[in-house]
């Protein structure tokens, strides 16, 4: 074991920011919280060279709470923020947080275009399988049948978005599945993704306290997946068909090219303006 | 108890520094999600039961210093979050406890899954104490254990006492509402 | 009332024919020999929403004077064939000077242009195109055409050689003996427009608007780019894409609008100055993003390039009716920039200057061009240095915090309402851009107090700016005011000039700045003036009732206002003002 003298380096809590959380008691989130933490301790990554960035619902708050860059930006844009941010700025460890309902409905083209760019981002979405923030409405996740929002009395009627699947159809290269239930689980899953070159989709189980009671017993269903990372997206696609949701780990990881502008200037706005003249 | 993506550890613990920083990443973990608690009950005015929560982190922290103490001038090894030796997902006083936390709880509640708590740490220190192989971990688990034995007895009387005359919290008249 | 171009020795002429005739390529040739020969020009193109085929008409001015837009009428039809023709002859006024050049083998000319009483004559354009290899008739019509307008064979050699040049050796060579085939002839046909070649002290440019809007960009000091295409704005883009990489920065094709707006907010966030250019329904998308960037104080900007709407509208035809969603369309109180292009020149400035306020207010910049500016292309003074100060002075660029500011909260308030900005790597900066209203450091808070002092930084900081004298283009002095915005001022200004030159003193204002408005200069540039007629290319008269709103027009100021998809011509202007100022007598 490398055995190394207690320097300063920074342990996970240096990397919270002052913001309290709005979360409820028993939230999931906490769990990814503290998951993203260790990890950026783990890595040792400068906290200025971090940016987290989200869009809206509980889980998007938590750029606020991470000691880094963040933007909290609109409902359902976080990937093209943060995509436009890494293109702009290599050098940044760029990680996106959201929800089922900012990811995968409002924002769920983004989804689609994120995983094939595949740009070196990572991409961590808390899945409850319900909309918190606007008080408890179905999500694309949510099961057909679930009837206990007002907006949808007889529930959706409609089969649930299967993110790894659409990750996997859509070109993602990293796909993965946390539970908030086991954090160092989570945060080696994270340190995975984040050390991928390229896109990373990293879906978390993430129980809702308040609008899913039930789904306090996804500990009790949660179970390792049983085979090894695959990139082979044919096998990929076997075990995420025949999965019940509830596997965890690293289900696929492919090296693919990573859509990154690295130009450096070999012109001024000056010499482009002769192509104008007569 | 169901054990997800991290298998429990058989691995036993093989020398003080691995074991320092076992213990000071098992008081350190307690105190932050005592304070976090503490800090959300606040926020959703659960302010009783939040200073519960802040009672037990500052009793995690001030462990967390002793064991700092003793690990002066030594050299500690780094372990990744997920290589830790422990029997459960989560370090022993977090993320293996089967009581619901909610911004309803009561200090009954907040009591008992402290014990729960305490009680796993405890078990955790007396585990090695007994599992080491090495002499001088073993030595300094079951002071730690005798230590640790002692918050449960504190926490134990606190449970007897709660449950003797329980706390009531007023009705919720006002259900979640949060904006975004 | 007579028009300037046919006393000042230059000629208005339209080239059309189905879409693939060529019509289009030879009016690019014409405009660029016309530029050789010493003249100014402006080419503006009429076109269905078809892929290819359909109608398809190039429309060229040009004088020893800049054109700044189409006259009131044609001195040539260049018919190369009469398909669909119907459809945009209302584009193109005729009159009994008005000559059509056809070849009777293209068919009889439709009725609807034979009304106008124009002179037709037919020329054998297909027997000489037949005679060359490869022959096209557009090539012969070009040759005979500028040999017609007295332009030199070697301008319209030069000409063909820069638009053709990419189509390879080939191609240009056909072309050239088809051009040299159809100039012979021309002598033994006749010719009636004089020459009047001037040499240019300074090498003159030849751009479209589009072409200059993106130019004025980089000039701006834009790098990223992230954008969707959509007619007409889709050239900004093209013209971007490669340039950029060569000045180290890039464009990103992004899945929608909504992305569009979004990746350049974060990646201005990122510290790169960041661009995006759509048209109007892509501007609708964007709106949630623009309250973002102004709510986030994430400088953006965004060229309009307005079509005809609402709706998906009439793409391919110009309009300036987008003006109420680039001043009013984003929700809660959320001030930034609209700015107008005031011709294709105008363009590179415009947009140069609007780059450099928005980095420098931190705020969003929309910059309205339009169709007629974006596709159509001219020959023009080269632009100056800067554009209204921008890069002048570190004034206009962003404020970027350093790590030895005292005060690191990003939103704090400051005098100027302008608070330094940390970028991403600066270890005392951290913190989260927000779209949540916050208070100084950041953190969301839905207070009042934090409410009233941010919505009141972000007010400050734009309309105590000075912007100086670039907020309008002032010309001529009169009783009599022309006020308009954007593409309008081209028609405007030859309205204006023609007024003053036939004895009524007219003033032109075209506003550059239309938000925040600069209200008490344009009251002093109205002044006194007896008539007010406000000008612009809309159904509702939206600039018309947006300065009435903010009280920026005397009572007796009058509307206007038609839409798309015709553009406003010199002469209906002057028409119009001299109507509304009768009105005014009686």
């Amino acid at each position: 074991m490398d055995v190394a003298v207690i320097t300063p380096t920074l342990r996970a809590k240096d990397y919270k920011s002052e913001v309290a959380p709005v979360w409820c008691p028993g939230c999931g989130h906490f769990a990814v919280l503290s998951a993203v933490t260790k990890a950026l301790a783990h890595l040792k990554l400068a906290k200025e060279r971090v940016a987290m960035i989200s869009g809206i619902g509980c889980s998007s708050r938590l750029p606020a709470y991470v000691d880094a860059y963040g933007f909290h930006g609109i409902h359902g844009r976080a990937l093209p923020l943060a995509s436009g941010l890494k293109a702009a700025r290599p050098d940044l460890t760029v990680i996106v947080a959201g929800g089922d309902g900012d990811g995968f409905s409002i924002g769920g083209n983004h989804f689609l275009h994120a995983c094939r760019r595949n740009m070196d981002l990572t991409y961590i979405v808390m899945d409850n399988e319900v909309y918190g923030m606007t008080k408890g409405q179905a999500s694309p996740t949510t099961q057909p049948d679930w009837a206990k929002s007002k907006l949808t009395p007889h529930g959706t009627g409609m089969r649930p978005f299967l993110p790894t699947a659409i990750a996997l159809a859509a070109g993602a290269s990293f796909i993965a599945r946390g539970f908030a239930g086991d954090p160092n689980g989570l945060t080696k899953l994270l340190v995975e993704a984040i050390e991928h070159p390229g896109f990373a989709f990293l879906q978390v189980l993430s129980p809702c306290q308040t609008f899913r009671p039930e789904q306090k017993e996804w500990k009790h269903l949660v179970h390792p997946a049983d085979t090894a990372p695959t990139d082979d997206p044919v096998e990929a696609a076997r075990f995420i068909q025949a999965d019940d949701g509830m596997a965890l780990g690293l289900f696929y990881v492919r090296r693919l090219p990573v859509w990154q502008p690295q130009n450096q200037p070999t012109a001024t706005p000056a010499d482009l303006e002769r192509e104008f003249v007569l | 108890m169901s054990t997800p993506a991290s298998p429990p550890s058989t691995q036993r613990i093989e020398s003080v520094a691995e074991f320092l920083v076992h213990a000071l990443e098992l008081e350190h973990e307690s105190a932050e999600r005592y304070r976090q608690l503490a800090e959300t009950m606040t926020l959703h005015h659960n302010h009783t039961v939040a200073a519960v929560f802040r009672l037990l982190a500052d009793m995690s922290a001030a462990h967390a210093s002793e064991v700092t103490a003793r690990a002066e001038g030594l050299r500690l090894p780094e372990i990744a979050p997920w290589d830790f030796k422990w029997a459960c997902p989560g370090s022993p006083e977090v993320d293996c406890d089967d009581i619901d936390v909610s911004y309803q709880m009561t200090p009954l509640q907040a009591f008992e899954l402290a014990l729960f708590n305490e009680i796993r740490g405890r078990d955790f220190y007396a585990f090695v104490a007994t599992d080491s192989p090495q002499p001088r971990v073993r030595a300094l688990a079951a002071e730690m254990a005798a230590e640790e034995n002692e918050h449960v007895e504190l926490v134990t009387r606190w449970v007897e006492r709660e449950r003797m005359s329980p706390t009531r919290l007023p009705e919720d008249l006002d259900p979640p509402n949060l904006q975004g | 009332m007579t028009e300037r171009s046919t006393l000042d020795g230059g000629a208005a002429l339209a080239i059309t024919g189905s879409g693939g005739s060529g019509a289009v390529t030879a009016g690019l040739i014409l405009l660029a020999a016309v530029g050789r020969a010493g003249y100014y020009g402006l080419l503006g193109r009429s076109a269905g929403p078809q892929i290819r085929g359909g109608e398809s008409a190039a429309m060229l001015r040009f004088g020893p004077r800049p054109i700044e837009c189409m006259g009131d009428r044609f001195d040539l039809l260049v018919g190369l064939d009469w398909e669909n023709v119907a459809r945009f002859a209302d584009e193109l006024p005729l009159d009994r000077n008005s000559l059509i050049l056809t070849d009777a083998q293209a068919g009889p000319i439709p009725e609807i242009l034979v009304r106008s009483g124009a002179q037709v004559r037919s020329l054998p354009w297909k027997a000489l195109a037949d005679g060359q290899t490869e022959g096209r008739v557009n090539m012969v019509a070009l040759g005979m055409v500028g040999a017609m307008l007295g332009l030199p064979p070697d301008a319209l050699e030069a000409g063909a050689r820069a638009t053709l040049g990419g189509k390879g050796g080939r191609v240009l060579a056909h072309s050239l003996e088809c051009i040299r085939s159809g100039y012979a002839a021309a002598d033994a046909q006749s010719s009636s427009v004089p020459s009047s070649a001037l040499a240019p002290a300074v090498a003159r440019w030849n751009i479209s608007g589009n072409e200059a809007a993106g130019l004025g960009g980089v000039r701006g000091g834009v790098r990223f780019v992230a954008a969707y295409p959509i007619t007409p704005a889709s050239e900004v883009l093209e013209w971007l894409a490669p340039r950029l990489e060569l000045l180290g920065g890039s464009l990103l094709q992004a899945e929608d609008e909504l992305a569009s707006i979004n990746m350049i907010i974060g990646s201005s966030f990122g510290g790169v100055p960041s661009l995006t250019a759509t048209s109007g329904p892509g501007l609708s998308l964007m709106v949630e993003g623009l309250g973002l960037a102004v709510a986030s104080e994430t400088p953006v900007v965004v060229v309009n390039v307005q079509r005809g709407g609402p709706s998906t509208g009439i793409p391919t035809k110009s309009e300036q009716s987008d003006l109420n969603i680039a001043l009013y369309g984003l929700h809660g109180d959320a001030p930034h920039l609209v700015l107008a292009a005031l011709g294709i020149r105008d363009c590179i400035d415009t947009v140069a200057w609007a780059v450099g306020l928005a980095e420098h207010l931190q705020t969003v910049a929309i910059v309205l061009s339009d169709q007629i500016l974006g596709q159509s292309r001219a020959i023009v003074d080269p632009p100056g240095d800067r554009a209204f100060g921008a890069g002048e002075t570190p004034h206009l660029q962003r404020l970027i915090a350093r790590d030895a500011d005292p005060d690191h909260r990003r939103y704090r308030p400051t005098p100027d309402g302008v608070s330094p900005m940390a970028l991403p790597g600066l270890a005392g900066g951290m913190y989260t851009g927000e779209g949540l209203e916050h208070g100084p450091g950041g953190a969301p808070s839905s207070r009042a107090i934090d409410h009233a002092e941010q919505l009141d930084k972000r007010l400050r900081k734009l309309t105590g700016f000075d912007y100086g004298p670039g907020w309008a283009e002032i010309r001529g002095e009169g009783d009599h005011v022309l006020l308009t915005w954007g593409s309008a001022a081209g028609p405007v200004f030859e309205a204006a000039e023609r007024l003053r030159d036939s004895g009524t003193p007219t003033r032109a204002i075209a506003l550059r700045l239309l938000a925040p408005l600069q209200r008490e200069a344009l009251l002093e540039a109205i002044g006194s003036a007896g008539s007010i007629l406000v000008v612009e290319q809309n159904q509702t008269a939206q600039c018309f009732a947006y300065l009435h709103s903010q009280q920026a027009l005397p009572a007796h100021a009058r509307s206007y206002a038609r839409p798309g998809p015709l553009p406003l011509r010199p002469g209906e202007i002057m028409r119009a003002l001299t109507e509304s100022a009768e009105r005014e007598e009686t």
